[in-house]
């Protein structure tokens, strides 16, 4: 932890001495005009996801690649047909090497090194010791982001509540607050507020967010202390009980050198954004400078950097890590395999969609952060929630506003960056494909004994316990 | 329909040892499906074989037994294990046919049954164990104790409990303190207590709350009493976890009139009147609250009894008579 925090704190410096890139978000709003047909295959296969496990759960588990790549296809040949096929690849390519393998990597690099990290122990799960855990992990999502913290929290969470039979809520709050709640904090928590650090809200400046955070802490951890009690005593009125036979409690963590390839990743993801802005990696029309691909696709050298950094962090923990940590955490690929094969399809499918928020959302109407706060979080509720967030801040700082944050998309009321922020990271709990740590935790949490809900009875939960959160919060906050 | 009875135990059997094999294979330690032990786990599944109803509770059981099985590396163990797996699904998937036909005609006898299947029977082998709930001033206390003079069997209350439970503490060693284990102030007033003693209770007890543990030690306890001795056991919620851990027993509940309690405290306990109504009713509450607590279960409700007797209508010596009668029939 010291190493972390120290490590933090030269970042910090770093980028309060460096320049900060200047380019608007907005450019590519040109494509108008969007028919909304388009969006199907994005809705089909979210349909999919959320009924699929339910009526043909192994046929689905079995064909889950075809199914994405038939959604994928279904796309594709209207979208050529309209558009021609040179922009069909172009903006495949696009979401592919530049959004999907930053973004598949940095998961994979954290699922690999948080699987090395193995806690020993037998403290008990009870509601006190989980509320505990959720604190903790939640705090720690703007340190480690919410993926790192998500994954290297989430096998504890599970091992401690082993002897209990009613722990999916355990896991559904695990979701609320440490993969998504937690990383509003600082531009590491969540890729929404790394991007804003890109276009020059201060880095600093999410701790703004700690009152917002704290009050929904509050809220949820009471809810989740009263019911899980709830289920806690039913357990122990069943006669169920865990192992306390020794007298004392053992506790020990194995694998803990890998914290340093944890560290190695978070700079990663800060380096993809500071690098970028440096004179270094532009070239002389201040574009940044990467590997061409197909057309106006390139790989930028900061995101080649990005990737090569977590996959040596990824590689190094494995060769430096005994085979039998691996095995005692139960280690699988099935996770962040069923993660990769579904997100590639999102990504793509979603395109059109995408361009049609960016097309639409400057026109929406939206003035009051509270509107803001809605519509960056609904979209974000299914969408991917970085470029919401990017439409909707670009959408802010052309309302012309004078006093405020100033960033490079124009300046904006501190309350209205506070909604939009909030908007894209709280929001993103709401379904299990809001967020990618959400599907790693249920896959996870599938594997290991946890009864998780299907996509509409997460969905049930979130309505009933985050939306009457989220009104509090627009109440309190965004008005 | 003994023949179905035995059917679902011999399937729920293999499902908890299919658990069991798939956990080993994969050699996680992140715990198993089914951690209630074989023979909760055997009933439940039996039972939600039998309650039709609920078959979707038992599919989705299953299912996390088979994403576990998906995860095994060797491929020959995976292959065997997901074989056993499908056969296990195929033989549950034809009992509804066999149940339907010859077993269940009437809703009404089903939910019946269901209550019959909870119940544990008595046989020969098993040890005499009389759970007694009682409330405070209804003389339960010299009920129990004199029926466990007169039936020549242990007896056993909070007092000795105390102290079994201090001993076998004191055999585990590495504690330090000597506060009492099983003092149980949940609802009470809390002394304050120092960070120092907080820590060192929350790595004694494994996070749990100190009650809880004490629960748990003294459930284990009076299992292992109950399978070894026959016994008198007064209070601490014996009965509720004997049901749970399905070890034959026999559960009284023992109270009087709240008048004739308060006039059997002030004799006993040379109190006033007012100072004893307001003593009862802290102690009715208080067990009221820890019953429920740990049981899920309405304290002196008649359902989870037995028997309930009013000790005020016989008096102590004719209620072990009526206790000796319903024993011996």
């Amino acid at each position: 932890m010291k190493k972390i925090l120290s490590f933090l704190t030269v970042f910090l410096m770093l980028f309060l001495t460096c320049p900060v890139s200047v380019w608007a978000a907005g450019e590519s709003s040109g494509e108008s005009g969007v028919p909304i047909w388009l969006c199907i295959p994005f809705a089909g296969l979210l349909l999919c996801i959320a009924v699929m496990p339910l009526v043909k759960g192994e046929w689905w588990e079995a064909h889950q690649p075809l199914v994405v790549a038939l959604w994928i296809i279904v796309l594709v040949i209207p979208f050529a047909v309209l558009y021609g096929v040179g922009d069909t690849v172009e903006t495949v390519l696009e979401c592919t090497v530049n959004d999907y393998l930053t973004f598949i990597i940095l998961l994979f690099g954290l699922f690999c090194v948080s699987g090395n990290i193995t806690m020993e122990g037998d403290f008990a799960g009870s509601p006190r010791i989980n509320v505990g855990l959720l604190a903790i992990g939640t705090l720690l999502s703007s340190c480690i982001g919410t993926t790192g913290a998500s994954m290297l929290m989430v096998r504890p969470v599970i091992k401690m509540n082993s002897w209990r039979k009613r722990k999916s809520h355990i896991m559904i709050f695990f979701i609320f607050m440490v993969s998504n709640m937690g990383g509003c904090l600082t531009p590491i928590g969540d890729p929404p507020l790394l991007m804003g650090f890109m276009r020059g809200v201060p880095f600093f400046w999410s701790i703004h967010l700690f009152p917002v955070l704290l009050f929904n802490m509050v809220i949820l951890l009471f809810i989740f202390y009263h019911l899980d009690k709830r289920n806690y005593r039913k357990d122990i009125a069943e006669g169920r009980k865990p192992d306390i036979s020794k007298p004392g409690t053992e506790f020990r963590i194995d694998g803990l050198h890998n914290i340093i390839f944890l560290v190695m990743i978070v700079a990663a993801v800060i380096l993809s954004g500071v690098l970028p802005g440096m004179p270094a990696f532009q070239d002389a029309a201040g574009n940044v400078r990467g590997i061409h691909i197909f057309g106006e696709v390139s790989l930028s050298f900061p995101s080649l950097i990005e990737i090569v950094l977590i996959l040596l962090a990824a590689f190094l923990s494995f060769k430096t890590t005994s085979s039998e940590i691996r095995t005692r955490n139960h280690f699988t690929w099935g996770a962040i395999q069923e993660v990769a094969v579904l997100f590639i399809g999102i990504f793509i499918t979603m395109q059109p969609a995408l361009m049609l928020l960016k097309a639409v959302g400057p026109n929406l109407g939206l003035t009051e952060p509270f509107q803001m706060f809605w519509a960056t979080g609904a979209l974000s509720s299914f969408l991917d929630n970085t470029p919401t967030y990017l439409v909707f801040l670009t959408t802010a700082g052309t309302l012309g506003f004078t006093s405020g944050i100033s960033t490079t998309l124009g300046t904006l009321p501190e309350k209205m960056l506070s909604a939009i922020s909030c908007g894209a990271v709280f929001m993103g709990a709401n379904t299990y494909i809001g967020n990618a740590p959400n599907f790693m935790v249920k896959s996870i949490s599938d594997e290991n004994g946890v009864n998780m809900p299907s996509f509409f009875g997460y969905m049930l939960w979130s309505v009933s316990i985050l939306i009457p959160v989220f009104i509090i919060d627009m109440l309190v906050f965004f008005l | 329909m003994q023949e179905n009875r035995e059917k679902y135990t011999e399937l729920a059997n293999r499902i908890y040892d299919l658990d069991g094999e798939v956990y080993e294979c994969v050699g996680s330690n992140l715990g198993r499906t089914f951690t209630g032990g074989r023979e909760r786990t055997v009933r439940t599944l039996s039972m939600l074989m039998y309650t039709k109803p609920d078959g979707h509770l038992l599919r989705s059981e299953l299912a996390l037994i088979s994403n576990m099985a998906r995860t095994i590396k060797n491929k020959e163990e995976k292959s065997r294990l997901m074989e056993k797996y499908n056969q296990i699904l195929k033989e549950i998937e034809e009992l509804p046919d066999v149940f339907g036909k010859e077993d269940i005609v009437d809703a009404e006898r089903v939910a019946l049954n269901n209550l019959v299947l909870k119940r544990e029977k008595i046989s020969e082998n098993d040890h005499l164990v009389i759970c007694i709930s009682r409330t405070q001033g209804s003389a339960g206390n010299d009920i129990g104790f004199e029926l466990a003079d007169d039936l020549k069997i242990n007896y056993y209350d909070v007092e000795i409990f105390d102290q079994v439970m201090k001993r076998l503490e004191a055999e585990k060693g590495e504690v330090s303190d000597k506060e009492n284990f099983t003092d149980f102030n949940k609802y009470g007033k809390k002394s304050p207590e120092s960070l120092k003693t907080k820590l060192r209770e929350f790595n004694r007890y494994h996070g749990l709350p100190k009650q809880d543990a004490v629960f748990f030690n003294m459930s284990d306890l009076i299992c292992s009493l109950a399978r070894t001795e026959d016994c008198i056991i007064m209070g601490r919620c014996a009965d509720a976890i004997l049901r749970n851990n399905h070890i034959p027993h026999v559960s009284l509940f023992i109270s009087a009139p709240f008048g004739v309690r308060v006039q059997h405290i002030m004799a006993v306990r040379n109190m006033g009147l007012r100072q004893a109504a307001r003593f009862l009713k802290k102690m009715d509450r208080q067990h009221r609250r820890y019953y429920e607590f740990y049981t899920g279960e309405k304290w002196g409700k008649p359902e989870n009894y037995d028997l309930c007797i009013n000790s005020a209508n016989y008096g102590i010596k004719e209620t072990i008579d009526v206790i000796k009668r319903l024993l011996k029939q």
